[in-house]
């Protein structure tokens, strides 16, 4: 079976007018789209980046609040500069773009505009037609822009059906050139996992000034084909270009992860990262999503609401987890849920640390005492 | 339980109040004899007053019954146009023509001179007419100079000067017209704003501390910075002794940023610390300004319902109040200075929704925060729906503007807003402002709907129909946020954020299914779809590059005392003390971009909400 498409979905600088994109991006998704949506208020630099490390077929870029001749100009150039002018640029903006704007724009390398009244299918309709088919890229030496492609061949592989298994000697874990710290979050859905995720590479990126950080990220794909892969939007602090972030879909995998996150990990892991970070989406009790010492460290994020006591019982993770989160620990119910999480790990007598965060809160010092335990 | 669980309970409560009154009414003599002759006494003391026709009116219209009980449902439940609980109106007169237009009475129709002139002498004092017009016009082009030149284009045959600033993207976001990405946007879709140099230009000519002249700022995110400046731009041109003098109104609602417009910089805890600072600190020594425009505007504008769009609005209010409270700032201090802006749209409950909404705020100002009666009252702004106006045929644009501006007036609006037919495509060009502002002169000047008689739309049996459902649903939602832990918390679950998209995500399905008729888009398409010829207002490159050089050299010349002002901001905020003062002397020597960085250096970025 085919890939999905791949595309990324933003809003521009100075620009919160969102309402329209998420519209479409449900759309997008509907008709078997993946979409990376970035998010409102976005840099060229982090649309430009995003785009390269997801490796997308095109940017949908939604603009409202004007200035957009300059600012989808600057996107197309900026590709080109990159060595990756194959990837497409459209976008609309209701009236605020006109006709006139729209030539120019076109001239200017934007493959299409779309006008107030286009219907949504129309525009589905568009990509599917014109992105479906990957344009080749000439090998440049931009490193970022050959590790992308290498991880769609990966994840292209396994949709086809192509088994990476462990004993296919990719297994992160068998690698010989492993170089980087390969660190695991997984825990259930709304438990803060990314904004927790974003405020350690924060931390990350100020204590030590050279660390390199992958993330892969996942979100699940929707009865279908397509996702909407929404961790970039949070993660405010890893748009940077010291950390590479890629997010993929589930694609119909259960358990938390794809078809290719081990062979994907195991390409980061030995493509001179010092760490790597991998979240998993939301996961339910029975959920072991770190097998085959695909990580060197777990970390299960919990929020304090799981319910009755009797309820810990039945997380599988807590009994391997190296560092149990819990996150949120603003909520009223955070001391007794931090206390029965104590007495729970110590039936498991190995060592686990259990660390209290609020990871909203800048400067958290739970989180700070997080970072210095896998740093 | 917050407030807000206490806001239901008064509501249900003062409902009980009513039927009880309307109950004594028609069991207790006395009480009905009382209620009565209140009723009457009122009804003799309207005064009347003419058409152009000729034809006498009663400046109060007033249902026609003499029951006691629906005597007293009509004067506890709804209220006089000016008493609580304020549904027909937050003032007695509203819109009305001063009183003089109607001495010349028929002097052969005795029973109306008679009634005149007992009017002339009222035993209790009425509240002032509203003096001044209630037209507003949101406009901010390019840089301060080119919006100072339409600020006075449009007062300029105004008796009052009320300016309405719109901020370009930059400003909105705090950040700088020299950094990097944003040249484009420098003076694109407002003014742009980055010292306290613009702002003594963005002004210039007009006199900030009259009693004529208010300013009021649309901007939210870094609003206590824009404040700052506002008011050190002021002591600039007119000294210190202004201060206690300025009027106008700064919108600052971090809540509705969150909830739905998403122009917000700070994590949501530290935005509200640093308004309430503000709200604390303008609220002793301005007086007369209002610090907060408590917006549903915007939620409505990004697809809630309407209901979404006032029970939102409303328990966000009720949330600043509760917050103000706990910091101990009086409630009659800061309870009369919150005002409100909703969004009047064409869907039905545009019919009532301001009307409800007063009420709601008037009983949970009463009876939870122990409000007096300006500190009850709903000063409400209210703006034509951007939203419901199209690209497509956009002349149609006229008559949808037209349509809810009636609306909004029917609902007692005391300012407003109509928005161009052009601004789908562009900052409005003054051809279609002048014939947005000519439509509300139209409705209140030239027709005789407004302006002869209080009540002359109120209270119709589908109005009533209108009101009862929309309170049910308001009240609906305050229980639902209320499950959930209160506003802040249901803000941080982002409750209200997804159920504003899901709104949109179905308002947009109806338009391209059809259920929801727009003409010129999916009804009656005249089949040519050409754009039409407009001026479109760009900011040439020119005046970009002139604001960024005028930055660049205001950076220069305060570079030393800029970094002396920011540590000592830092040093108040890092020790939670209240950061409005520094902020004040800050904004002489630094830019905003520079103090919006600053201050995310100690409290965090916003993290966007998907």
């Amino acid at each position: 079976m085919a890939s999905p498409i791949r595309i990324l979905t933003a809003v521009p600088i100075c620009d919160g007018h969102d309402s329209a994109i998420n519209t479409i991006n449900l759309e997008f998704i509907r008709h078997g789209i993946e979409v990376v949506y970035l998010g409102f208020h976005r840099y060229v630099g982090d649309i430009v980046r995003a785009a390269i490390q997801e490796d997308v077929a095109a940017i949908g870029i939604s603009s409202y609040n004007g200035g957009h001749i300059d600012f989808f100009a600057d996107v197309v150039s900026q590709l080109k500069k990159k060595g990756a002018s194959d990837i497409a640029v459209f976008g609309g903006g209701g009236g605020t773009i006109t006709h006139d704007d729209a030539r120019q724009m076109k001239r200017k390398g934007v493959d299409e505009i779309f006008f107030a009244g286009t219907s949504l299918a129309e525009m589905a309709n568009y990509v599917k037609k014109h992105y479906g088919k990957r344009k080749k890229r000439r090998v440049k030496s931009e490193p970022d822009l050959v590790l992308a492609r290498r991880l769609t061949d990966l994840e292209e592989a396994a949709s086809r059906g192509r088994k990476h298994r462990p004993s296919n000697d990719v297994s992160p874990a068998r690698t010989k050139h492993r170089t980087s710290n390969v660190i695991g979050f997984t825990g259930p859905g709304g438990a803060g996992k990314t904004t927790l995720i974003d405020e350690l590479v924060l931390r990350f990126l100020q204590c030590q000034p050279k660390t390199r950080i992958a993330i892969l990220s996942h979100d699940p794909s929707v009865i279908g084909e397509g996702a909407l892969l929404g961790d970039r939007a949070t993660m405010i602090n890893s748009q940077d270009d010291r950390v590479f972030m890629r997010s993929m879909a589930t694609r119909g995998q259960a358990g938390g992860l794809s078809p290719a996150t081990e062979s994907c990990l195991a390409l980061l892991a030995r493509s001179g990262f010092d760490h790597v970070i991998i979240e998993t989406v939301g996961t339910g009790q029975e959920a072991l999503p770190f097998r085959n010492k695909l990580v060197d460290q777990t970390i299960l994020v919990m929020n304090p609401d799981y319910g009755a006591r009797l309820q810990l019982q039945k997380i599988v993770m807590l009994d391997v987890a190296d560092i149990v989160v819990v996150n949120k620990t603003d909520l009223e119910r955070a001391k007794a849920a931090l206390s029965e999480i104590e007495q729970r790990l110590m039936q498991n007598k190995r060592k686990q640390e259990i660390v209290a965060t609020v990871a909203k809160r800048h400067r958290d010092p739970g989180v700070d005492e997080l970072f210095e335990l896998i740093k | 339980m917050s407030k807000l669980g206490a806001v239901v309970e008064a509501v249900e409560k003062h409902g009980r109040f009513v039927l009880e009154q309307v109950k004594r009414a028609r069991s207790d003599e006395k009480f009905a004899q009382t209620v009565t002759e209140r009723w009457n006494k009122v009804k003799t003391e309207i005064p009347i007053a003419k058409a152009p026709t000729g034809l006498p009116l009663p400046r109060l219209a007033l249902p026609e019954i003499d029951e006691p009980g629906e005597i007293a449902r009509y004067l506890f439940g709804d209220g006089l146009p000016g008493e609580f609980p304020y549904l027909n109106g937050a003032y007695r007169e509203m819109y009305l023509e001063p009183l003089r237009e109607i001495e010349s009475f028929e002097k052969n129709d005795e029973a109306v001179a008679a009634r005149v002139s007992r009017a002339k002498k009222p035993e209790r004092p009425t509240r002032p007419l509203l003096q001044e017009e209630p037209t507003r016009l949101f406009s901010g082009l390019m840089l301060a100079e080119d919006t100072n030149k339409r600020f006075h284009f449009l007062s300029a045959h105004q008796r009052s000067k009320r300016l309405s600033t719109a901020f370009d993207g930059p400003t909105l976001y705090g950040i700088d017209s020299d950094a990097d990405g944003v040249f484009g946007k420098i003076g694109e879709g407002g003014v742009a704003v980055d010292t306290v140099e613009d702002m003594v230009r963005l002004y210039d000519g007009f006199e900030l501390g009259a009693p004529n002249f208010s300013a009021s700022m649309t901007i939210s995110g870094p609003a206590p910075i824009i404040m700052a400046m506002y008011i050190a731009a002021a002591k600039r041109r007119f000294g210190v002794k202004v201060v206690p003098n300025l009027r106008g109104t700064i919108q600052a609602d971090i809540f509705k940023e969150v909830q739905a417009q998403n122009e917000t910089i700070f994590p949501t805890e530290a935005s509200l610390r640093f308004l309430c600072d503000m709200i604390e600190w303008t609220t002793a020594n301005m007086p007369r300004w209002y610090p907060v425009s408590i917006s549903g505007y915007h939620i409505g504008e990004a697809g809630s319902t309407p209901v979404q769009q006032a029970a939102y609005t409303l328990s966000n209010g009720f949330a600043y109040a509760e917050m103000l409270s706990a910091r101990g700032v009086p409630v009659d201090q800061f309870a009369p200075r919150l005002s409100f802006f909703l969004d009047c749209g064409l869907d039905v409950e545009y019919i009532a929704l301001s009307r409800v909404s007063r009420k709601i705020w008037a009983i949970g100002m009463r009876d939870v925060f122990g409000a007096n009666a300006r500190g009850q009252m709903f000063k409400l702004h209210t703006q034509t729906s951007g939203r419901s106006l199209i690209a497509a045929e956009f002349k149609n644009n006229l008559t949808r503007t037209a349509a809810e501006l009636m609306l909004a007036y029917m609902n007692g609006t005391n300012s407003c807003h109509s928005n161009s037919a052009d601004e789908p495509f562009t900052t409005p060009s003054e051809e279609w402002i002048r014939l947005a502002a000519h439509g509300q002169a139209i409705l209140l000047e030239e027709s005789g709907i407004f302006k002869h008689t209080m009540n002359m739309l109120s209270g119709s049996p589908g109005m009533k129909a209108v009101e009862r459902a929309v309170e049910k649903a308001i009240l609906d939602e305050f229980r639902e946020i209320e499950s959930l832990g209160g506003v802040l918390a249901a803000v941080e679950n982002r409750y209200q954020r997804s159920q504003i998209q899901n709104a949109a995500h179905r308002y947009e399905q109806q338009i391209y299914d059809g259920t929801r008729p727009i003409v010129g888009l999916n009804r009656y398409r005249n089949g040519a779809d050409e754009m039409p010829e407009i001026e479109l207002a760009r900011t040439p490159r020119t005046k970009q590059k002139l604001q960024v050089e005028r930055l660049k050299k205001f950076k220069k010349k305060n570079a030393k005392k800029s970094k002396h002002a920011l540590d000592k901001l830092s040093a108040v905020v890092e020790r939670g003390a209240n950061c409005f003062p520094a902020l004040l002397e800050a904004v002489e020597v630094c830019s905003l971009g520079q103090i919006t960085g600053r201050l995310q250096e100690i409290v965090g970025r916003f993290r966007p909400m998907v």
